[in-house]
């Protein structure tokens, strides 16, 4: 059976309540209607309910753990194609097994979740370092990105925080996820078109720029290293990568 | 001068010191302020070089007295010198940390008129940038070798990290490279600042915390400068962490900026490699319970540049292998070449579910290419070799050295 979700995280969670309902191991579980048809499996349309992913979020909680519940979550941003049925299998070893899941990394659901919930993370954690904001002329700070994963929502507390007393925006254009920030609390939005160049004051760029390029010792060049560290598919919005 | 040539200059002078790292503070933000700092902290760009940039690294001044031949703004040397004023300094700082280009703020400075004259200056710039511009994010400044203790003691409660550098390993090397720096002036602040750090910390205790450069102190060491030997430099390291509690102690390649018959001449490229080694052996002795005596002495004291410093271990140590993945203890298991620590602790985790065999290791993405031929899983072997047969140090050394020149790791700051 493939299970067709709508994407959304209840979503999921319903469809692994209707799996257990129904007594039936899926062969998918997809995120949203886009995905490859099969010639053999049958589909289920599930209609997501938060009654039901409830229930399964605090069977999760209290039968497997937070963590695990946290870890699911956090491989969940990371929209793979299969994290719906990872995230089926490794609840319904949870619910067998208990917490000790957590550590089974040699199952390989379990990695599976344990490895997609740190790349979200470490993404996460990257574009703490790497998100680069402009100011606009009307003085808002304006930043926007293209993250592999879905990870504004686990970085704007962190900006919330430190640049309490500006204004801005952290834009997602992949996703097309808005969130703004008023200088009191974080609101997400979508239906934006971003910024023309010509609206962005550029001085700060400029010397940003120039002490970019003195900071680096030319006799111990080493593109690779670099690239290891910042790869070459973010680098359309950090200014100090545009020549 | 326009703001972007000085910034030009003294960026440029700043850019030998390799400390970036904005780690082991996490001050929180005030209400009206700007900033906080992270505890494990943030990286926000590499350099072409691959070195992490986290903080704004400046001088304040490149204007000096001195004369040390290893040093690019030697007095003697025609370069560009400039001056920042305390606000181009802070307005620089707040507008970068506006936009997510720094962590911080890394103030260093040539010395100008006198050591007090110049740590003067730097104070009345943090204090200006603490204060008026209420910037709450990471401080990391250069004490000045040779300043009074009582400006050492308002720059510390001024920053997050405070750091002076030793830079030539020896006392030989100083005198024959920097003989006006007197060496006592660079280990009294560091006892000092380690004796101010353990007590703002007994006051934590019992009442309002006075922070004092709550990310501790660092230092720096030149590689291949002078000819002191790797043990040597290992053995002041392992010093260093121990009596004076560093937080880091780093290692700068020589770079031949200076022609002086002392030293290499400008044609030489510096040591990375050395310099790279010597970073794992400091990662050994930090987190993998190493001691420098162990990984070198007299009769062997240098670390071998196509073995890692662990490998090199493991060969002279071959007694103590293989040893069993589901038993060992986690000592034991760091100590097995190709094993770091984040695989350590994913064994020991998952061991407890159930005993791992050699599939699952592969599973779990460790990665076996140098481990195999010291462990066994479940009691088989499967490296395919015996180990005292002698193959290992071919098998085991680095055929490419590029991929290794990680000049600064940046995980743990």
């Amino acid at each position: 059976m493939v299970y067709v979700t709508d994407g959304s995280f209840e979503g999921i969670l319903t469809a692994v309540f209707e799996a257990f309902r129904n007594r039936e191991d899926p062969e998918e579980i997809t995120l949203g209607g886009d995905f490859q048809l099969s010639m053999t499996a049958g589909i289920r349309e599930i209609s997501t309910d938060t009654e039901k992913s409830d229930r399964v979020w605090r069977g999760v909680e209290s039968k497997i753990s937070k963590e695990s519940l946290e870890n699911l979550y956090m491989a969940y941003l990371s929209e793979h194609p299969r994290v719906g049925l990872y995230i089926y299998r490794y609840i319904k070893l949870g619910l067998n097994i208990g917490r000790k899941v957590e550590g089974y990394l040699q199952h390989p659901d379990v990695h599976a979740i344990y490895d997609l919930s740190r790349r979200v993370g470490s993404e996460a954690h990257l574009f703490l370092g790497i998100l680069r904001f402009k100011k606009l002329r009307n003085g808002v700070f304006y930043a926007c990105y293209e993250p592999d994963n879905n990870i504004t929502q686990l970085i704007t507390d962190h900006f919330a925080s430190r640049l309490s007393d500006q204004a801005w925006i952290i834009h997602d254009r992949k996703r097309d996820i808005l969130a703004l920030f008023n200088g009191e609390e974080v609101i997400f939005t979508s239906g934006f078109p971003g910024i023309d160049h010509e609206d962005c004051e550029g001085e700060y760029e400029e010397l940003w720029k120039r002490y970019f390029s003195a900071i680096a010792i030319e006799s111990r060049k080493n593109p690779r290293l670099q690239r290891s560290f910042m790869p070459r598919r973010y680098w359309r919005h950090l200014p100090e990568k545009q020549l | 001068m326009k703001l972007m040539d000085k910034l030009q200059i003294l960026a440029d002078s700043a850019k030998y010191d390799v400390s970036c790292s904005s780690s082991g503070s996490s001050r929180s933000n005030r209400p009206g302020g700007v900033g906080n700092a992270s505890l494990p902290g943030i990286c926000h760009s590499w350099a072409d070089d691959g070195r992490c940039i986290s903080l704004l690294k400046v001088l304040f001044t490149n204007v000096c007295i001195y004369d040390c031949k290893y040093c690019v703004n030697r007095s003697s040397n025609d370069v560009r010198r400039a001056s920042f004023t305390p606000d181009e300094l802070c307005e620089l700082t707040i507008q970068f940390y506006r936009r997510n280009y720094i962590e911080g703020l890394f103030l260093s400075s040539a010395v100008i008129r006198s050591p007090d004259y110049t740590m003067e200056l730097m104070i009345k710039a943090l204090r200006k940038l603490r204060h008026e511009y209420r910037f709450n994010g990471y401080i990391h400044i250069k004490s000045i070798p040779g300043a009074d203790m009582r400006l050492v003691h308002e720059a510390g409660s001024l920053a997050d990290r405070m750091s002076i550098n030793i830079e030539l390993p020896s006392v030989s090397g100083l005198k024959l490279l920097a003989p006006q720096k007197d060496p006592a002036s660079i280990l009294e602040p560091m006892g000092y600042v380690r004796e101010r750090i353990m007590e703002s910390r007994e006051l934590v205790l019992y009442k309002k915390p006075q922070p004092f450069v709550p990310a501790g102190q660092s230092t720096q060491l030149i590689v291949g400068a002078t000819r002191d030997s790797d043990l040597k430099i290992l053995t002041l390291t392992e010093h260093l962490y121990r009596r004076y509690q560093l937080k880091r102690v780093y290692y700068s390649a020589y770079v031949p900026v200076n022609d002086d018959r002392n030293l290499p001449s400008v044609n030489t490229s510096p040591p990375l490699l050395r310099e790279h080694r010597i970073y794992q052996a400091d990662w050994l002795l930090r987190f993998y319970g190493f001691k420098a005596g162990e990984l070198l002495d007299e009769g062997h004291p240098n670390l071998d540049t196509h073995l890692d410093p662990k490998c090199d271990w493991a060969l002279r140590h071959l007694d103590q292998f293989p040893v069993e993945i589901n038993k060992a203890p986690l000592e034991m298991l760091l100590r097995v070449p190709g094993i770091g620590y984040r695989m350590a602790a994913k064994i020991i985790r998952a061991r407890r579910v159930g005993p791992l065999g050699f599939e699952d290791l592969k599973r779990m993405r460790v990665v076996l290419k140098r481990a195999r031929y010291f462990i066994t899983c479940n009691g088989r072997y499967y490296g395919g070799i015996d180990l005292d047969s002698g193959l290992l140090y071919q098998l085991l050394s680095d055929k490419t050295d590029s991929k290794v020149m990680a000049g600064q790791i940046s995980m743990f700051g």
